[in-house]
């Protein structure tokens, strides 16, 4: 009797909230959630708490609310979000490079085929180093090794399946060896694969740039190229496509839609964030975190990921990561 | 001397009363969160930095030191008075701290836990100030099979939370270790014991089933006692305060704490974790009062908090040495770094000393201002513990699934806790012990992930593992701590005997 | 840790739960086992991910028979009988938290029932007031997280308030 009670006048609070929460239909400001498909604190995290205060501090959203929901590098964020934000034109979801491979190799019923996406955000360029004392100066060197015994050329970089990996094995690949035989050894964060560098335990170790740079600045680390297309303002390392190897690769960020919005709902999401781009807020936010721009919107975009998606699920399989 | 003038510097704009005020603050907040059980200091940090942002680089600075060592402290508070570790480095803290607890001595638990704290922060903060760049050259030397060998000593020390019984204890550490396989393998990306349930591809965390095993089970076991033993909970019983003999039996284990928590904070796969262990067995082992352990002894206590924080300070020499940030939570503070244009690294300490210096002086300021705030406030932490029983343990779970709710609130998740929660009741019940579930958690994928990424590199050859002298080393000392109970146990068999 | 002077009034027969442990314990070794064979990776240099459960799964064979022989020789303490009201109370009030939030519920309502359901449990008689007093904590809690540290705790109908 009493806990039914309590639950009846439960039920009224929350219909009256219903009232009174009923937005003005008239004028429709973007009431948005963004969901992050990771634990607080790591990178698609920051990436949507950027977002939120970008879009909120520009006036383009009333309100942005951020989600996290972790776990399996994405996978259980994108079944939660295909399954609960179908059509709603008020969701997004922050993801990335990493996704790609995550969802490819724990087999994931959901996959980015399924979202509707909105743009590519930033990006970060990729850096193979050894150890200064090495007899490896460049990327003629580093395929030579590779050729010659594959098995000795140890990499230290990131998870397995992650795009260090993904690039050792591209890599290899380049300079004519088997992917399969990389001999990469994953470690848990760029710290400690960093020390395992320093201390020549390995051959070469690949990361994001910004990861290595103090290293490669004080000359404790030899840079060997850059994954970007062409060289960077303010990174005096060559890149690998003008050494002769074949290999662009870099770590983006996005943001997708909830499958099933009309066009009119896209379009909506779609200026939002072009808008937010462009705002001062989020280039104050980019300096700050040392982010790279790689706004890339629209139709363009939707292209590009479904390349990437392609490309990064034929070097898992070639390194025996994803069954084919 | 340039060191000296250089901190001297850094004190000075520490000392000013606006920027105390700012370390109290950050103190408070960082204490607030920290409490929370599965909120570490990661996170505590990673949620509160936005604050931080309004103010100057220099008040800022110094505020976010002060919500850094709030927030690890606020970890052992909960471990202490709740038995809810809010993370993994404070685990050995709650064996004997929630039992000084439980016994009215939740003051000098509290208290050693603070002034320990604050005693091995400051030491090595002054050893991370004058023997970094030394020290770091030495723990770049550390290879995975040197790691592998550290984790064996480790796993020599965890038999010092058996109990009475191996067969029993060594069950518990293989409960342990099965927990440690579930998700996916580091190495090779295949998933283990996941049984295609997407949530249990990350695995087993830490603080799920640590607060599980720890408060939920527990309050299942008093619930299912309450008519046979009436238990009591006295807050206080004897002095709220240290006594002289509490003194006298911490001092030690605070620098021995330091002594294991520095160095191996300062390896860059070094972790909390194993010098806490490392600290709770050595207590045990050379306490004289050897009857207090299980009971509540205050040595307990002293050694691992001391440890946890010295190698806090730890992690700080390949950050600012290399720019490494070898844990979480030295991950949050790089992004805190960023924000003031100090890129830790190689360089930093020739381009920026001022900043560097800055941020040294802040940290011996918080530390001090985390007991200036924390002491007064022993009493009544202590207090929580007169609330009625039922409204207690009723807290205590609310309190123990909302820092999980908080962090993951998938129902996977929860039906983990909850079921952790069935395995404390259930080992609790059947007398095996607890504490070695969560080291084999902890310690298993560690070992593991090493000796295969030093196979890896080797081509599969074992003699890697001797060939390196600190490896080598390492394994001796292992196996001289393996065998010497054994013999010295053998020769006192007779006497000990009458338990 | 918890044992107690017990031992000697328990009768020196089978110790039936130290069976049921021993049991439990070989059937996790053998799932260890099976599910170690099913993997299947590329695995050039050094050792596989099957490696470790199959050491650990070995353990848990020894340790099942030590723990079958320790059954057999009585065990080591019979444990006194237990109270299951109490147990099953909090239990029940674990599961309705979980189902409230896995339904959408909301924070502050699986809060709320959980809160009351262990004070029950604990011998409480005035379900009212805790779960007034759960609703009360859950409501604070809820709003420290989602005001102060922009932490979204679920939100049922009742959180969509604040």
């Amino acid at each position: 009797m009493t806990i039914r009670n309590a639950f009846l006048g439960v039920t009224g609070l929350a219909l009256l909230g219903a009232l009174v929460a009923t937005p003005a239909l008239s004028q429709q400001p973007l009431e948005l959630k963004i969901m992050a498909p990771a634990n607080p604190g790591g990178g698609w995290d920051q990436t949507a708490r950027a977002m939120q205060q970008a879009l909120v501090t520009a006036g383009i959203a009333k309100s942005a609310q951020v989600t996290n929901v972790g776990g399996a590098g994405g996978a259980v964020g994108i079944a939660q979000f295909v399954n609960t934000a179908k059509g709603d034109g008020n969701q997004l979801m922050v993801n990335g490079f990493v996704m790609v491979g995550a969802l490819a190799m724990n087999k994931s019923p959901v996959t980015l085929e399924q979202v509707t996406p909105i743009a590519r955000l930033t990006e970060e360029i990729q850096v193979v180093v050894v150890p200064a004392s090495s007899p490896i100066k460049n990327a003629k060197d580093l395929a030579a090794a590779l050729k010659a015994d594959i098995a000795k050329a140890t990499f230290a970089g990131g998870s397995a399946g992650g795009i260090d990996h993904i690039m050792a094995a591209l890599l290899a690949d380049a300079a004519g060896a088997d992917p399969k035989k990389v001999n990469y050894v994953p470690f848990s964060g760029g710290g400690e694969s960093l020390a395992a560098i320093l201390g020549g335990k390995v051959t070469a170790g690949i990361s994001g740039y910004s990861e290595y740079e103090g290293q490669i600045k004080a000359g404790k680390l030899r840079a060997i190229g850059i994954s970007a297309p062409e060289r960077r303002p303010g990174i005096d390392v060559p890149t690998f496509k003008e050494q002769g190897v074949d290999l662009v690769l870099t770590n983006w960020r996005s943001v997708v839609a909830a499958p099933g919005i009309t066009a009119e709902q896209k379009k909506v999401l779609g200026d939002a964030v072009e808008r937010m781009v462009k705002s001062p807020a989020w280039q104050d936010i980019l300096k700050q975190k040392g982010w790279d721009d790689a706004y890339l919107g629209g139709d363009a975009f939707a292209d590009f990921l479904k390349k990437e998606t392609v490309r990064v699920t034929d070097v898992l399989k070639s390194i025996g990561l994803v069954k084919s | 001397m340039d060191t000296f003038a250089a901190l001297a510097n850094g004190m000075a704009v520490a000392l000013q009363p606006m920027n105390l005020l700012f370390a109290l603050i950050g103190v408070f907040l960082g204490t607030a969160v920290g409490v929370l059980p599965g909120i570490g200091p990661a996170l505590t940090v990673a949620l509160l930095l936005p604050v931080t942002y309004k103010l100057d680089p220099g008040g800022s600075l110094i505020m976010f030191a002060g919500i850094y060592y709030g927030g690890m402290y606020g970890g052992s508070t909960t471990a202490i008075l709740i038995n809810a570790p809010g993370e993994s480095a404070s685990m050995a803290t709650a064996l004997e701290g929630n039992k000084m607890a439980k016994a009215g001595r939740g003051g000098p638990a509290l208290a050693t836990a603070a002034i320990g704290s604050f005693v091995a922060g400051t030491l090595a903060t002054i050893g991370l100030a004058f023997v970094a760049p030394w020290l770091v050259d030495l723990a770049v030397m550390f290879g995975p099979e040197d790691y592998f060998a550290l984790m064996c000593v480790a796993f020599v020390t965890v038999s010092a939370t058996f109990g009475n019984s191996p067969v029993r204890g060594l069950t518990s550490l293989f409960i342990g270790l099965t927990l440690g396989l579930v998700g996916i393998d580091k190495l090779t990306g295949q998933p283990r014991l996941a049984f295609g349930v997407p949530e249990l591809l990350d695995g087993v965390e830490v603080t799920t089933l640590a607060v599980g095993l720890f408060a939920i089970g527990e309050a299942l076991y008093v619930a299912s006692r309450r008519h046979q033993v009436e238990e009591k909970i006295e807050a206080v019983r004897g002095s709220l305060w240290m006594t002289k003999e509490d003194w006298k039996r911490s001092w030690k284990a605070w620098l021995r704490g330091f002594g294991f928590g520095f160095p191996i904070g300062a390896l860059p796969a070094g972790g909390a974790e194993i010098p806490t262990f490392l600290s709770y067995s050595t207590e045990k082992r050379l306490t004289k009062h050897p009857e207090d352990f299980g009971k509540g002894a205050i040595e307990g206590v002293a050694g691992p908090e001391a440890a946890n924080n010295a190698s806090a300070a730890g992690t700080l020499v390949p950050l600012l040495t290399l720019g490494l940030p070898t844990s979480a939570t030295a991950a949050m503070m790089l992004a805190g770094f960023q924000q003031y244009g100090l890129n830790p690294g190689p360089l930093l300490f020739a381009e920026k000393p001022d900043l560097v210096w800055g941020l040294i002086a802040s940290l011996f300021i918080a530390n001090l201002m985390l007991l200036v705030l924390n002491l007064p406030l022993v009493g009544l932490w202590v207090r929580l513990l007169t609330i009625p029983q039922a409204w207690l343990y009723a807290g205590i779970l609310v309190f123990a699934t909302m820092g999980t709710i908080a962090v993951k609130p998938s129902v996977v998740e929860l039906t983990m806790l909850a079921c952790f929660g069935v395995l404390g009741f259930l080992m609790r019940r059947y007398d095996f012990p607890i504490a070695p579930v969560v080291v084999g958690l902890i310690l298993g994928p560690m070992a593991e992930s090493q000796l295969r990424r030093a196979l890896s590199i080797s081509l599969g050859d074992p003699m890697i593992l001797l060939q390196s002298p600190i490896s080598a080393t390492l394994l001796a000392i292992a196996l001289i701590a393996l065998v010497a109970p054994f013999i010295l146990k053998n020769m006192s068999r007779f006497g000990a005997k009458e338990d | 840790m918890t044992a107690t002077d017990r031992s000697g009034e328990g009768k020196r027969g089978i110790d039936r739960a130290g069976v049921v442990i021993a049991l439990a314990l070989a059937a996790v070794a053998a799932v260890l086992v099976v599910d170690a064979l099913r993997i299947q990776a590329n695995v050039v240099y050094g050792l596989g991910p099957e490696a470790m459960p199959i050491v650990v799964a070995i353990g848990l064979g020894l340790l099942a028979v030590g723990n079958f022989v320790n059954a057999l020789r009585g065990g080591d303490a019979v444990p006194e009988a237990m109270d299951f009201r109490p147990v099953m109370l909090i239990l029940a009030g674990l599961a309705m938290m979980i189902a409230i939030i896995g339904l959408g519920g909301g924070f502050i309502p699986a809060m709320t029932v959980l809160f009351a359901a262990t004070a029950t449990a604990f011998g409480r008689r005035s379900v009212i007031t805790d779960l007034v007093i759960g609703f009360v904590i859950g409501t604070v809690i809820y709003l420290a997280f989602s005001k102060l540290l922009t932490l979204s705790l679920p939100a049922g109908p009742l959180e969509q308030l604040f």
